[in-house]
C-alpha cells in the first residue's frame, strides 16, 4: 500500500466515488428513458389528446386521462388548501406559544405523523373517516350548504373530500416542518421590536415572522404538494376508482397514482398499459416541476 | 379605545385558532394510533405470527410470511443503498464545488421527489419485465431506490457538520487524505449516520404502492430472489380490500405491527442515538 | 547559545488566498531542539506561514503557495516529494483543541501509526504511554484510556492533540496559538511542557501572548501584514529590538 504514491491512492478513492456518482445520476436518466419508452405507444397513438379526452374504457382500448388528472389537481389542491393554514398555525404554535420542552414533543409527535405509513392512513380512512364523512359530514355540508352546487350529490363515505381529508392530515407534517425550520431561524431581536411598538402577539407574528418568510412558506407548500400529488394507497383507498369527472364533493373519483395502482397489474393489451405508463410519465413530469419549483423559489430567496 | 380592545380580540381568536389546529392534527394521530391498537390488539394472536394464510374464505392463519418477507426485502434495498448512499454522501461533503456535485444534488432533489409508484413502475420496467416473474429482487431494488435520496442527502448533511480543522489534523498527521475520511471522519460519524439511515429503512418498510407491482406478493412462504415474495404493507392492503371480515381483522392487526416496527425505529433513531451522539462531546 | 544545525529553513516563501498576498517573501532558519516564537498583531500572515511549513496551506480552496522549505535540506515542496510523508515529519497542534470524536484517549494517541501499519498492540501502547509521558498527560489518563477524548478539560485535550502529534515522530513540532483558547493554569503547564519537549523537538509557535513568547522561546520573528520584519534571538528582541516596528509592537503602542 504505502509503495502506491499517497496522491494516486487518493486519485483511486476519488475515481471511485466520482463513478458512484455518475451511476446515481443515470439512474434518474434511465427513469425517465424507460418511462418515456414504455409510454411511446400510447403517446403515438393519442398523443396531446390524451390530456383532454374522458373517455378511459380499457374493454375498447379507449385512454383519456383527463378524469385522473381532475381527480389528482382537486384532491392535491384540496389538501392544500386544507393543510396549509393548518400547518403554518401549527408551526407557529411550536416556535412562538408553546415553551421548549413542550414545543420538542409536539414537533415530535407531528413527525410521528410523517411517519405513519399510507396504508394505515388508507386503513383508517375505510373503517372510520369515510363512514364519519357518509354518515356525519356529508349530511351536515348538505343540510346547510347545499346552496353552493360542490355540496350537492349523494356521498357513499369514500369520494374526493374524503381522500382530500386525509391527505391533508398526511401533509401537515411536511408544510409545517418547513415552516418551523424557517420560523426558528427569525432573530429574537426582530420579534422584540415589534413588541416594543406596542404590538399583540398576533400582530408581531404577522409583521416579524410571517412576512418576512413568505417565499419560505411557499415553498413550503408546493414541497407539501409535491407530496399530495403523489400519494397513492390512502387516496386509492378512499377515492372510489370510478374514472369520472363531477362537480361534487363527494363523488367518487380517480388519481393518476390511484389508476396505476388498481388497473397496472391487471392491464391486458399494450395500449392499456403503454397508457398507464404514459399517465407515470405524466405524473412524474408534474411532481418534478413542482420540486424544480420550489427549488426555484427556495434560490430566488437567498440571494435576496 | 375601543379599537384597542378589538386588537386583543382579535390575538386570542387568533391564540385558539392555533391550538385548534394543532389539536386538528393531533387528534387524528391519537384516533389513528388507538384504532390501530385497539383492532390489532383485539385481532392478533400468536398464531398471526407464527402462522401462513389459509386459503381464501377460511378463517385463522397469519402474516408470517409477509413479516419476513418485508424483513428481507427492505434488508435487500438497503444493502443497496447504504454503500451507494454513503458513498455520495462523503463525494458531495468533500467535494462541494464541483459541477458533478451540483448535478448529483440536483438529481438526488428531484429523484426524492419521485411519487413511490412511479418508481414501482420503472422497478417493473426494468426487472420484472425482462426476467418475466415478479420478484423479491424488484421489491429490493424499487425500495433501494427509494431509500437511497435520503442516505445521501442525510450523509452529506452529516459529513458537511465536520469541522475543518479535524480534517487537518488528520492530515497533518502525515495520513493520506482518503485515510482520513474513512478512518477519522466517516468512523467518527458513524452513530450519526446510522440514524439517516435508520429513518430512510423505517420509510421504506411502509411502502406499498412500489411493491404491488415489483415483489407483487404471496400468499406462501419464500426466500427467493426471483420469486414473488409477501410483505406486511401489500399483504394489509390486499386484506384491507377484500369482503372478509377475518382478513379484515388481519388486516388490523398487520397494521399494528407494521406502526409499532415504524415507530420503534422512528423513536429509536432519534432518541437513542443522538444521546449516544451527545455523549460523544461537542 | 551555540547555533546548531539547521533543521528547517524557509526561503522566500510566499504564500496567497486566492489573489490576497498573506505572506511576503519569509527566509528564517530554525534550529534543532529550539523553541522559535512567531508574534505579531493579529490576521498578518502568522498562521498561514505556520501553516506552510507543513503544506496545510494548500488545502484551502484558492490557495497557492511559492518558495522553497527545507526540511534537513531537502525542498518540501519539491514535486518529486510526497506531500503525506512531508506532513508524517512535521506535526501540528491547532489552536482549538480537537481531540477526534468518538475515539477514545487511547484510539486518538495512535490512530497515526495505527493508520500508517502498526498494528501490534504491544507497540502501540508503548507509543502511546512514551507519547503521554512525554506530553505529561500520562498520569493523569492512564486508568482512563479508553474514555472518550472530548471527556477531558481543556488543557487536557491539548495535551493530547500535542501527545497524539508525538506519536508519529515528527522532528518538529508546529503550534499554532495551542494555548489561547485555555484558561490561564492549563496554559502554564503547556508552557511548562514545551520546555521540555525541546529537548527532542524543533517546536515553532505562532503566538499572540508576547509574554509568553518572551517566556519560553530560544528565537523570534515578529510579522507584520505578511512580512517578516525581525529575527533574532529571543533575548535581544525583546530587551534591543533592531527595528522601530518591533520596539512598537513590543512596547504595546500597537497591536
Amino acid at each position: 500500500m504505502s509503495k502506491i504514491n499517497s496522491k494516486t491512492q487518493d486519485a483511486i478513492l476519488f475515481y471511485i466515488l466520482r463513478f458512484i456518482a455518475v451511476v446515481v445520476i443515470s439512474i434518474l436518466i434511465l427513469i425517465i428513458f424507460e418511462l418515456v419508452k414504455a409510454a411511446l405507444p400510447a403517446i403515438n397513438l393519442s398523443g396531446l389528446k390524451f390530456f383532454i379526452s374522458r373517455d378511459w374504457n380499457p374493454v375498447e382500448d379507449q385512454f383519456g386521462a383527463l378524469p385522473f388528472i381532475f381527480g389528482t389537481l382537486v384532491t392535491s389542491f384540496l389538501a392544500v388548501l386544507f393543510a396549509t393554514p393548518v400547518s403554518i398555525l401549527i408551526a407557529l404554535f411550536i416556535t412562538e406559544y408553546l415553551p421548549k420542552k413542550l414545543s420538542k414533543i409536539i414537533a415530535i409527535l407531528i413527525e410521528m405523523v410523517a411517519a405513519i405509513p399510507s396504508i394505515v392512513f388508507g386503513l383508517w380512512g375505510i373503517f372510520y373517516l369515510a363512514p364519519f364523512v357518509k354518515e356525519t359530514l356529508a349530511p351536515f355540508l348538505k343540510t346547510h350548504l347545499s346552496f353552493i352546487p360542490i355540496f350537492n350529490g349523494p356521498s357513499f363515505g369514500i369520494g374526493i373530500l374524503t381522500a382530500s381529508i386525509i391527505l391533508s392530515i398526511m401533509i401537515v407534517p411536511t408544510i409545517s416542518s418547513v415552516c418551523r425550520s424557517i420560523f426558528e431561524l427569525i432573530p429574537r431581536q426582530q420579534k422584540e421590536a415589534s413588541f416594543a411598538l406596542g404590538s399583540t402577539k398576533l400582530e408581531m407574528i404577522s409583521i416579524s415572522v410571517i412576512k418576512p418568510s413568505i417565499s419560505g412558506i411557499s415553498s413550503a407548500i408546493i414541497l407539501g404538494l409535491g407530496r399530495a400529488l403523489g400519494e397513492t394507497m390512502a387516496v386509492t383507498m378512499l377515492i372510489g376508482n370510478s374514472p369520472i369527472i363531477s362537480s361534487s364533493l363527494f363523488s367518487p373519483a380517480a388519481t393518476m397514482a390511484s389508476v396505476m395502482a388498481n388497473e397496472y397489474t391487471d392491464a391486458n393489451s399494450p395500449l392499456h398499459i403503454a397508457s398507464l405508463c404514459y399517465i407515470a410519465l405524466i405524473l412524474f413530469f408534474i411532481t418534478f416541476s413542482s420540486n424544480l419549483l420550489a427549488k426555484f423559489i427556495v434560490k430566488k430567496v437567498s440571494r435576496t | 379605545m375601543k379599537y384597542k380592545y378589538y386588537r386583543k380580540f382579535k390575538n386570542f381568536i387568533f391564540a385558539l385558532l392555533v391550538v385548534f389546529s394543532a389539536l386538528s392534527v393531533i387528534i387524528p394521530l391519537f384516533m389513528i394510533l388507538k384504532f390501530v391498537f385497539t383492532q390489532g390488539m383485539n385481532s392478533l394472536s400468536l398464531d398471526f405470527f407464527t402462522k401462513l394464510p389459509k386459503p381464501v374464505g377460511e378463517t385463522g392463519g397469519g402474516m408470517k410470511h409477509a413479516i419476513l418477507g418485508t424483513i428481507y426485502i427492505v434488508l435487500l434495498g438497503a444493502a443497496m443503498a447504504i454503500p451507494i448512499g454513503v458513498s455520495c454522501g462523503i463525494y458531495l461533503s468533500e467535494f462541494r464545488k464541483s459541477k458533478l456535485a451540483k448535478t448529483l444534488r440536483l438529481c438526488v432533489d428531484l429523484m426524492a421527489g419521485i411519487p413511490s409508484i412511479v418508481i414501482g413502475i420503472f422497478t417493473y420496467l426494468m426487472i420484472v419485465v425482462p426476467l418475466k416473474s415478479f420478484s423479491a429482487l424488484a421489491g429490493g431494488i424499487a425500495l433501494g431506490i427509494i431509500m437511497l435520496p435520503i442516505i445521501i442527502k442525510t450523509s452529506e448533511e452529516i459529513l458537511k457538520l465536520v469541522p475543518a480543522h479535524i480534517r487537518e489534523a488528520g492530515l497533518a498527521l502525515g495520513l493520506p487524505r482518503w485515510k482520513v475520511i474513512l478512518f477519522i471522519i466517516l468512523k467518527g460519524e458513524i452513530s450519526n449516520l446510522l440514524t439517516g439511515i435508520i429513518l430512510s429503512i423505517s420509510r421504506a418498510s411502509g411502502e406499498t404502492a412500489p411493491l404491488l407491482f415489483t415483489a407483487f406478493g404471496n400468499m406462501y412462504l419464500s426466500y427467493e430472489l426471483k420469486e414473488p415474495m409477501a410483505s406486511l404493507p401489500v399483504q394489509i392492503y390486499t386484506y384491507a380490500i377484500s369482503p372478509f371480515k377475518d382478513w379484515q381483522q388481519q388486516a388490523w392487526a398487520g397494521a399494528f405491527v407494521l406502526v409499532t416496527i415504524i415507530l420503534t425505529m422512528n423513536l429509536f433513531a432519534r432518541f437513542v442515538l443522538s444521546r449516544l451522539n451527545d455523549k460523544k462531546g461537542n | 547559545m551555540e547555533n546548531g544545525k539547521i533543521i528547517l529553513e524557509a526561503k522566500n516563501l510566499e504564500a496567497w488566498f486566492g489573489d490576497f498576498h498573506a505572506v511576503k517573501g519569509i527566509s528564517v532558519p530554525y534550529y534543532e531542539k529550539t523553541i522559535n516564537a512567531i508574534i505579531g498583531p493579529s490576521g498578518c500572515g502568522k498562521s498561514t506561514y505556520l501553516r506552510c511549513l507543513n503544506r496545510i496551506h494548500e488545502e484551502i480552496e484558492g490557495a497557492s503557495v511559492s518558495g522553497e522549505v527545507l526540511l534537513e535540506g531537502k525542498n518540501i515542496y519539491d514535486r518529486n516529494i510526497d506531500v503525506v510523508d512531508v506532513r508524517r515529519q512535521i506535526g501540528m497542534v491547532f489552536q482549538k483543541p480537537n481531540p477526534f470524536p468518538s475515539m477514545s484517549i487511547m484510539d486518538n494517541v495512535t490512530i497515526g501509526l495505527k493508520l500508517q501499519g502498526v498494528s501490534k498492540k504491544s507497540k502501540l501502547f508503548d507509543a502511546a504511554e512514551h507519547c503521554l509521558r512525554k506530553a505529561a498527560l500520562w498520569d493523569e489518563v492512564k486508568d482512563k484510556l479508553d474514555n472518550l477524548g472530548t471527556s477531558l478539560s481543556g488543557g487536557q485535550q491539548q495535551r493530547l492533540c500535542i501527545a497524539r502529534a508525538l506519536a508519529v515522530n515528527p522532528p518538529v513540532l508546529l503550534m499554532d496559538e495551542p494555548t489561547s483558547a485555555l484558561d490561564p493554569i492549563a496554559t502554564a503547564k503547556i508552557e511548562e511542557l514545551m520546555n521540555e519537549l525541546k529537548r527532542d523537538y524543533t517546536v515553532i509557535i505562532v503566538t499572540h501572548n508576547m509574554q509568553q513568547a518572551a517566556r519560553i522561546s530560544d528565537y523570534t520573528s515578529f510579522f507584520i501584514y505578511g512580512n517578516l520584519i525581525e529575527h533574532g534571538l529571543s533575548s535581544e528582541v525583546f530587551t534591543n529590538p533592531k527595528d522601530k516596528q518591533t520596539e512598537d509592537y513590543i512596547s504595546g503602542r500597537f497591536g
